[in-house]
């Protein structure tokens, strides 16, 4: 589904991300992991285009995006969440929601000066699936609510509701349960299982290693902008040198 | 209140209006920080008076020269005005916006102000440099006499027709899914840029569409004063516009219009009424509504942001995705 080769990304001769190849398989979610500075969050930023790479070619569902600018890998289905909050926090939930789907007919400036009349029709579907997605994630009371006002927990389900909109084919989650309450994180969890079940592809960065080894069928370990490792976590476990490097405790 | 001040009144009312409807669609709803608005406006002024000045024939020693002189009937300048400022916002925009960060491409924008002014007011062959245009033409001058009543009772009624086709336009922007959009790009471009939207194609067409307006303004109001020069569009009048959209409030098409009210039109009179009370020495008054202005643009940011009327919040009701209920403009 994904491929990255020898991608670089390098700021002012640091090499913040140094050479990674790795394969992502559908259907699957993929742990990446590793220690703060190992290029983890670099690298998602780069196959999701919000970064440019420096080198290195990165292949989406048999085509290649390696200069193809952000917004059209998204419009693809390759679409990511970030590592820090990034609700509009001056729009509602719903429209967080709203504002990620693709294809509506009144986004753009022709659609709009056409009038509601024109788009009001496309306006009642995606409604009806951001209703449905707040339903699902046990959101829907606070739809009307500004996102900025939401809780940690909160922004990361908006984050990955907002993501779901899109349709996306594989999902770029960085981090989604840092900064969330354990009982949040413990749902998040049960939807990404569920999102596995329904055949959506995941690559994942995550710190907490127990969510690692729930969620993902294959890890892949990064330090110091290199991969140093890969397979399950019980595997990478056996591993003195991954050990060392990462999984010390 | 004599028939010639309260049209004076109205009419300025109804182009500030419109510049601040123009700059809140791309300040407040998408956040492009356009420190070079005023130029949009001056260029649909010159536009709009050139196309409806007769032919420049006299000699380079005259008291005006200029390009142009087309001679075109009305509505033709102001429609004139209006594409000479969306055609400016393409290459200034291209510039501008697509590799500076919105920081930078405010300064930049400020730049282009001060280099814009600068270059007109010292280039004579094309616009008569400082001493700018006069004798624009009036919109159908020759069927009614513009120094009558009745002509500007005619020019208040052209004033809000535009006023009302602005609003029209600006308000099935805001109210629209790219209005979402474009407030979504505001607050956190990045974001919007990995959710499929493209920046900098949303920046130009905003960019565009506020020159257009600003353009439409600026020709609606040499129409009026049937001269335009360097000095009536420096950079601090871009300031004024945006004192008005932060005071009325900053993402709604009403708070435009009230800040339009409170500022520009506010500031003026207050100052016309003051400046009859002999206070201080000469030019104090107005040096004063400068200090006033800032002082308004710094307390609203530090006790009201959101300003006088904030954006409203948007709640789509139950039952909107069955066809039960319709959601309505909020605006």
């Amino acid at each position: 589904m994904l491929e990255a080769t020898d991608v670089r990304r390098h700021f002012e001769g640091m090499h913040a991300v140094d050479g990674v190849s790795l394969e992502v398989p559908r259907g699957r979610i993929t742990g990446l992991i590793g220690p703060n500075g190992a290029g983890k969050s670099t690298f998602m930023a780069v196959v999701a285009g919000t970064l440019p790479a420096t080198a290195g070619r990165i292949v989406f569902d048999g085509q290649d995006v390696t200069r193809m600018p952000a917004y059209r890998r998204a419009r693809m289905g390759l679409v990511r969440t970030f590592q820090l909050p990034s609700e509009f926090a001056r729009l509602t939930v719903l429209e967080n929601l709203l504002v990620a789907a693709p294809g509506h007919r009144g986004d753009s400036l022709v659609g709009a000066l056409l009038g509601p009349r024109y788009w009001r029709a496309d306006e009642r579907r995606i409604v009806g699936e951001a209703r449905g997605l707040l339903k699902r994630f046990g959101m829907s009371g606070k739809e009307s609510d500004y996102a900025g006002n939401m809780s940690g927990g909160q922004k990361r389900l908006i984050e990955i509701m907002r993501a779901l909109m899109l349709h996306p084919r594989c999902l770029l989650l960085d981090e989604p349960m840092s900064g969330v309450h354990p009982r949040v994180a413990d749902e998040i969890r049960g939807y990404l299982q569920d999102l596995r079940r329904e055949g959506l592809t995941i690559l994942m960065v995550e710190h907490e290693l127990h969510f690692v080894e729930q969620l993902c069928d294959s890890v892949f370990v990064m330090a110091q902008g290199k991969l140093i490792g890969s397979g399950t976590m019980a595997s990478l476990r056996r591993q003195p040198e991954i050990v060392d490097a990462y999984l010390v405790g | 209140m004599n028939t010639y001040y309260a049209a004076n009144l109205l009419i300025f009312a109804g182009v500030d209006v419109i510049a601040c409807i123009a700059l809140n669609l791309q300040f407040g709803v998408s956040g492009i920080v356009n420190f070079a608005f005023i130029v949009f406006q001056a260029a649909g002024a010159y536009a709009a008076a050139v196309l409806s000045m007769p032919p420049d024939t006299s000699p380079d020693y005259s008291f005006q020269i200029y390009v142009g002189g087309l001679n075109l009937p009305f509505p033709l300048p102001w429609i004139g005005g209006a594409v000479a400022g969306a055609l400016l916002a393409v290459p200034v925009g291209l510039v501008v916006l697509r590799n500076l960060r919105s920081d930078y491409q405010a300064i930049a924008l400020l730049v282009t102000s001060i280099i814009a002014n600068t270059v007109i007011n010292n280039a004579r062959p094309w616009l008569n440099g400082a001493a700018g245009l006069a004798l624009v033409p009036q919109p159908l001058q020759d069927q009614i006499d513009p120094s009558t009543d009745s002509y500007f009772y005619f020019y208040i009624g052209l004033t809000a027709i535009c006023v009302a086709l602005v609003w029209f336009i600006a308000a099935r922007i805001v109210n629209s899914p790219f209005g979402r959009t474009l407030r979504a790009m505001r607050d956190q471009e990045l974001v919007a840029t990995a959710l499929g939207k493209n920046p900098v194609a949303l920046k130009m067409t905003m960019f565009v569409v506020g020159g257009a307006i600003a353009g439409l303004s600026g020709a609606i109001l040499v129409g009026f004063l049937t001269v335009w020069a360097p000095s009536t569009w420096l950079y601090p009048e871009t300031i004024i516009l945006f004192a008005a959209v932060i005071v009325g409030g900053r993402g709604n098409n009403l708070g435009a219009v009230l800040g339009a009210l409170l500022v520009p039109v506010g500031f003026e009179e207050v100052t016309r009424l003051l400046g009859r009370l002999d206070i201080g020495p000469p030019n104090f008054i107005p040096a004063m509504e400068w200090v006033l202005i800032g002082l308004c643009i710094l307390g609203f940011l530090w006790f009201r942001p959101e300003g006088v009327r904030p954006e409203a919040r948007r709640i789509v009701p139950e039952g909107f995705e069955s066809g039960v209920r319709v959601v309505g403009d909020l605006d």
